[in-house]
Formats: C-alpha cells, sequence, structure tokens
C-alpha cells in the first residue's frame, strides 16, 4: 500500500484498524486513515469494495467489529449523535418523503438538523432550485432534482465536515460542474468534504486527496497531484527522416516504432524528454496527462487477475 | 422524544385519522341502538333455545346487557380494524418501513439517536390509539345518550375503559414497534404482528363460542380487556398488569435492540 504520512494539521476523521466484518464477510479490514480540515478527500472503489461500510461506520449506523473511528476528534460509538449533529450526509441513491414538496423537505429536515438553514437560498441558487420547483411534490421529481436536494439538505446548514456517497450521482453535466464549483467554495471557507464516487474524473478535478479501497482493504492514500505525477504518460511523436535518438532517455518505456512513429510512456519530469527529441525533423509531439482512471485499474488489475486464477 | 418528528409523524396520519375516527363514532353510536332495539329479541332466541346462547356472546361481550354490548362493540372485528390501522399498520411501518422505502437513512442522519427515535414513535403510535379509542368511547356514549339508557352503565367508569383499552392497544403497538425494529422489511414485521393479534383474538374468541376450551381465553390480552365488568364496577386489577407487563416486554426489547442492530446500506 502507498501512503503518505499524516499531515500535522488537525483531522476531521481518523480511522485506527477500523474492521467491519458481517459474519464471515470482511468489509472493512484494518482500515487506518485520516482526513484533513479543510480538504476534500476522494473515497474510491468498486461496487462492495467498502466505501458505503465506511461511510455508515462513521455516522454510526454500524458498528466496528474492531479498530475505532473519531469524527470530528468524537469516537464515532460513543458520540454519533454529536456527530451528526455537526455534519452533512448525502447518502448514496436519496430517498425523500414524497408526499411533502421540496421545500417542506429541505424545512423538516433543517428543524432536525437544528443548526439553521444558512446556506439553502445560495443552494437552491446555484443548483437551479426555483420557488416553484420547491413547491411541488418531491414524487413529481426526476432522479436529478432529488439528487439536488439531497446535496442541498446536507450542507443548507453549513457543516464544518460533510459526507457525500456518490453526490453528482444523476446530476446533468451543467449541474456537475455548478457541484463542482460549489465544492471548490466550500474548501476555500475551510469546510471539510469526504466523498466517495465513482467518477474518476471528478474526483481528479475536485479532490485534495485520494484513498483507494479494495475488498475493504486500504490500497493507496495519495495526494492527488502526486498520485498523478508518479503515474506514466502517454507520448506520441512524429517526424521527417532519421528517427530521433531515444536512447537513454530517463523514464522512457514501452517504445514502439511504426515508420515515422513512435509511441511510448513517460514517467517523471518531461523536460529532459523535449529536450532529447528537439530537433528540426520533429513534426508532431502528444504528450496525454496521466488520469486517475489508470492509477485506479492498476491497482484493481492485481484482483481481477487473483480472482482469474482462482476462477 | 423529538417534537418534530412527533408533529410530523401525526401530519402524515391525519387524513387517515380523520376517517377513521369518523368510523368509529358512527360504529360507537350503532351498538347501543342494536342493544335497545334489538336485546329483548335476543334473549328469546337464546332462551327458546334455538340457538346456543354461546353465539350470541362475541369475546367477553353480548347483546343482553348494555355493558356487554359496548364490550361487544371494542371487541368486533369492525373496531379492531379500526384501531388495529394505527397499533398494528403504522407502527411496523414506522421503522422497517421507513428502512424499506431508504427514508430511515436520512432521518437516522439527523443528530436524532435510535432510543429517542423509538421513544417518539411509541408516542405518536400510543397518541393515534388514543385518540380513535375516544372515537369508539365517544360514539358509544353518543348512542347511549340518544337511546336514554345512561342509567344502566356506572359512566364515571369510564375512563378507566379508555384505559384498559389504551393498554391493549398500546399492548399490540410495542409489539409492531419492537417488531419494526428486528426486521429490514415491512413485510416480516407487518406478518409477525399480524399472527401475534390474530392468535390473541382467535384464543379469546374460541373460548367464547366453545366453553370446552374457555381457558383459552386466559392467554389472549383481549380477554384483559373487558369493559362491561369495569362498567359494572368489577375491575380486576391483575388485567391491567398483564397488559402492561405485554406493553413493558417489548418496550425494553426495543430499546435495547434498535441502537445496537447494525443497519446495512438498503438493497
Amino acid at each position: 500500500m502507498q501512503t503518505e504520512p499524516m499531515g500535522t494539521s488537525q483531522a476531521v476523521i481518523a480511522t485506527d484498524g477500523l474492521t467491519k466484518h458481517y459474519g464471515n464477510v470482511e468489509a472493512l479490514n484494518d482500515l487506518t486513515l485520516d482526513v484533513r480540515a479543510g480538504e476534500i478527500f476522494g473515497f474510491l472503489g468498486p461496487n462492495g469494495a467498502g466505501k458505503s461500510t465506511m461511510i455508515r461506520t462513521l455516522l454510526g449506523f454500524l458498528h466496528p467489529t474492531r479498530g475505532s473511528a473519531t469524527v470530528l476528534g468524537l469516537d464515532v460509538v460513543a458520540d454519533s449523535v454529536e456527530i451528526r449533529r455537526r455534519t452533512g450526509y448525502l447518502p448514496g441513491g436519496i430517498a425523500l418523503y414524497d408526499s411533502l414538496s421540496g421545500a417542506d423537505a429541505l424545512q423538516y429536515l433543517a428543524d432536525l438538523q437544528d443548526r439553521g438553514s444558512t446556506m439553502r437560498d445560495e443552494l437552491c441558487d446555484r443548483l437551479q432550485m426555483s420557488k416553484a420547483v420547491l413547491r411541488r411534490k418531491v414524487r413529481d421529481y426526476s432522479r436529478g432534482m432529488r439528487q439536488k436536494i439531497g446535496v442541498i439538505q446536507a450542507l443548507q446548514h453549513d457543516p464544518e465536515l460533510a459526507i457525500l456517497d456518490e453526490p453528482t450521482e444523476g446530476l446533468d453535466p451543467l449541474m456537475q460542474h455548478a457541484f463542482y464549483a460549489l465544492m471548490d467554495d466550500q474548501r476555500a471557507k475551510g469546510r471539510s468534504i469526504f466523498f466517495s464516487s465513482h467518477v474518476l474524473s471528478e474526483v481528479e478535478r475536485v479532490c485534495d486527496r485520494v484513498a483507494i479501497i479494495r475488498s475493504g482493504h486500504l490500497m493507496a492514500l495519495q495526494n492527488v497531484e502526486e498520485l498523478l505525477a508518479r503515474r506514466k504518460k502517454k507520448v506520441e511523436l512524429r517526424w521527417r527522416g532519421a528517427a530521433p535518438d531515444l536512447a537513454g532517455i530517463p523514464g522512457l518505456a514501452d517504445v514502439e516504432v511504426r515508420g515515422d512513429r513512435m509511441r511510448a510512456t513517460l514517467q517523471g519530469d518531461v523536460s529532459g524528454f523535449v529536450r532529447a527529441i528537439a530537433s528540426p525533423s520533429l513534426e508532431d509531439l502528444t504528450i496525454e496527462p496521466a488520469r486517475l482512471e489508470e492509477a485506479f485499474l492498476e491497482y484493481y488489475a492485481g484482483d481481477e487477475a487473483s480472482e482469474e486464477e482462482r476462477g | 422524544m423529538n417534537l418534530r418528528v412527533y408533529l410530523q409523524t401525526l401530519r402524515w396520519n391525519s387524513v387517515r385519522l380523520a376517517a377513521v375516527v369518523v368510523a368509529s363514532i358512527g360504529w360507537g353510536i350503532l351498538l347501543p341502538i342494536i342493544y335497545v332495539q334489538f336485546a329483548d329479541a335476543f334473549k328469546d332466541l337464546a332462551n327458546s333455545g334455538a340457538i346456543p346462547k354461546e353465539l350470541l356472546n362475541f369475546g367477553s361481550g353480548s347483546l343482553f346487557t348494555l355493558p356487554g354490548a359496548l364490550t361487544l362493540g371494542l371487541q368486533h372485528p369492525l373496531a379492531i380494524a379500526f384501531v388495529g390501522i394505527f397499533a398494528v399498520g403504522s407502527t411496523v411501518n414506522a421503522i422497517a418501513g421507513e428502512r424499506e422505502s431508504g427514508t430511515l437513512e436520512v432521518l437516522l442522519s439527523k443528530p436524532i439517536s435510535r432510543r429517542a427515535l423509538y421513544v417518539t414513535l411509541a408516542a405518536a403510535s400510543a397518541t393515534l390509539v388514543a385518540v380513535v379509542m375516544l372515537a369508539l368511547l365517544g360514539g358509544q356514549l353518543i348512542g347511549v345518550a340518544i337511546q336514554g339508557v345512561g342509567d344502566e352503565l356506572d359512566l364515571g367508569q369510564m375512563p378507566l375503559v379508555f384505559l384498559n383499552g389504551l393498554m391493549l392497544w398500546s399492548a399490540f403497538a410495542a409489539f409492531g414497534l419492537a417488531a419494526s425494529v428486528s426486521f429490514d422489511r415491512h413485510s416480516p414485521a407487518l406478518g409477525v404482528t399480524m399472527a401475534y393479534l390474530l392468535v390473541n383474538y382467535f384464543l379469546e374468541i374460541l373460548g367464547s363460542l366453545w366453553r370446552d376450551v374457555a381457558w383459552s381465553q386466559e392467554y389472549s390480552l383481549f380477554h384483559r380487556f373487558n369493559p362491561g365488568e369495569i362498567l359494572t364496577g368489577k375491575a380486576d386489577p391483575i388485567d391491567f398488569v398483564i397488559l402492561a407487563v405485554a406493553i413493558v416486554i417489548p418496550v425494553v426489547y426495543a430499546l435495547v435492540v434498535f441502537p445496537r442492530r447494525d443497519l446495512a446500506a438498503p438493497s
């Protein structure tokens, strides 16, 4: 597992050997991680990896089999009610009270939160939930509108920490971008966000750090930028005449030459590579940025291989 | 206890409650009228031996006396249905139903302890049951007044009748809520609670119709609800004690089990 040392800033979520078993099923195994104050933390893994188990344990829906966890410095078992008072939670595939209007549902949930709803108007405005829409019954809402109500109810009391499970599920691209901007603003205000997602591009776009979980085990816990910096970039170049001398370029691998084209992977600094290929015969150069998806797939390749062996 | 959840629960049940209250008052009015109009005819029928006297009894009630007629009205399947809508239907849905629909997830993400939620829902259920009981008894009092037979009753005992009925149905409501906290789905909670209610009802009715197995009534909670005896000044405190025990056991069970349950993600 790749991890980076815990930062000096205060952790809003800290788990220590957190383990959850359902009978013989090991949903979480010895999970130790921290989420720092003021950061947006992405929690990645496919279905069944343990993401929801982790979130539900943090909020007191599930009781740990072993280990411990704190949220905002409070114990997840002993102080669950206080944790829920100070956090906002968006469940995956949120269900709402169909007989209420959107406005009444938000007011009901705000009353239960008992911390006001200082951000509601702003959130409704940014997520384009007009007063007319809010007057309609929730049963008449589309999936995307329900999701927006879910996001608003999770954030309307301006929580210190928001825990969001698949927050952009069902949102159209326009609303996804509105949501990303909202996340950026929350970070700028010093709020902390913990969110799970399948959409790697949004994690890459929004998150400061990311944890990758596989079969209940933590596979990686890294700064997104550092994670991407370590990944191999795809490079492709085309030239006229003689091929450039690519021997000895640090980080270059998987070189494949076909006629006047070359494809390869490059790890690390690109400046050495660019200097080495700089020549008048160079016609075209493409360097694809490393994607989180590749890192993610790499962590899961081992799992698939072992499954094939078992099969 | 969470006042906001309590009031919202009552609000969600308000239309259904209004309909049941109207029906309960109507049913309550009917029994004294039936007693006054047909009691003598039923007595003659029983005395003629044309039909066994037991068949004119129903549970602890009968049509031969006004207290018996009122008891019959409160133990009749119609009255069971009216109160059962809230004592069984609403209670089993309160947690298992919300869990199945996914709304319990949102509710419990707010700062409400599971015990507080349980107590709130129990209080709301007791309130709904109390309103229906009041409607049934209120209807009966209206019927008694219409027929002018109030002197056949010790009306000062009516609060005790109400308490007795409230305790009976609170016992079933407590059982329903205990089932509701035990299951992730509405159907098994409803099935278990309905079985509990029907077995109790069956034991009471079986014993009243077939005197050879009259002992079966002793095992029924319905046998602990006897307005006829209360209205004739023969209330048995043991009935109240047994009903109290039948309330306390499922309440303690739910208060212990619900906070300790793992609530996995709704499927």
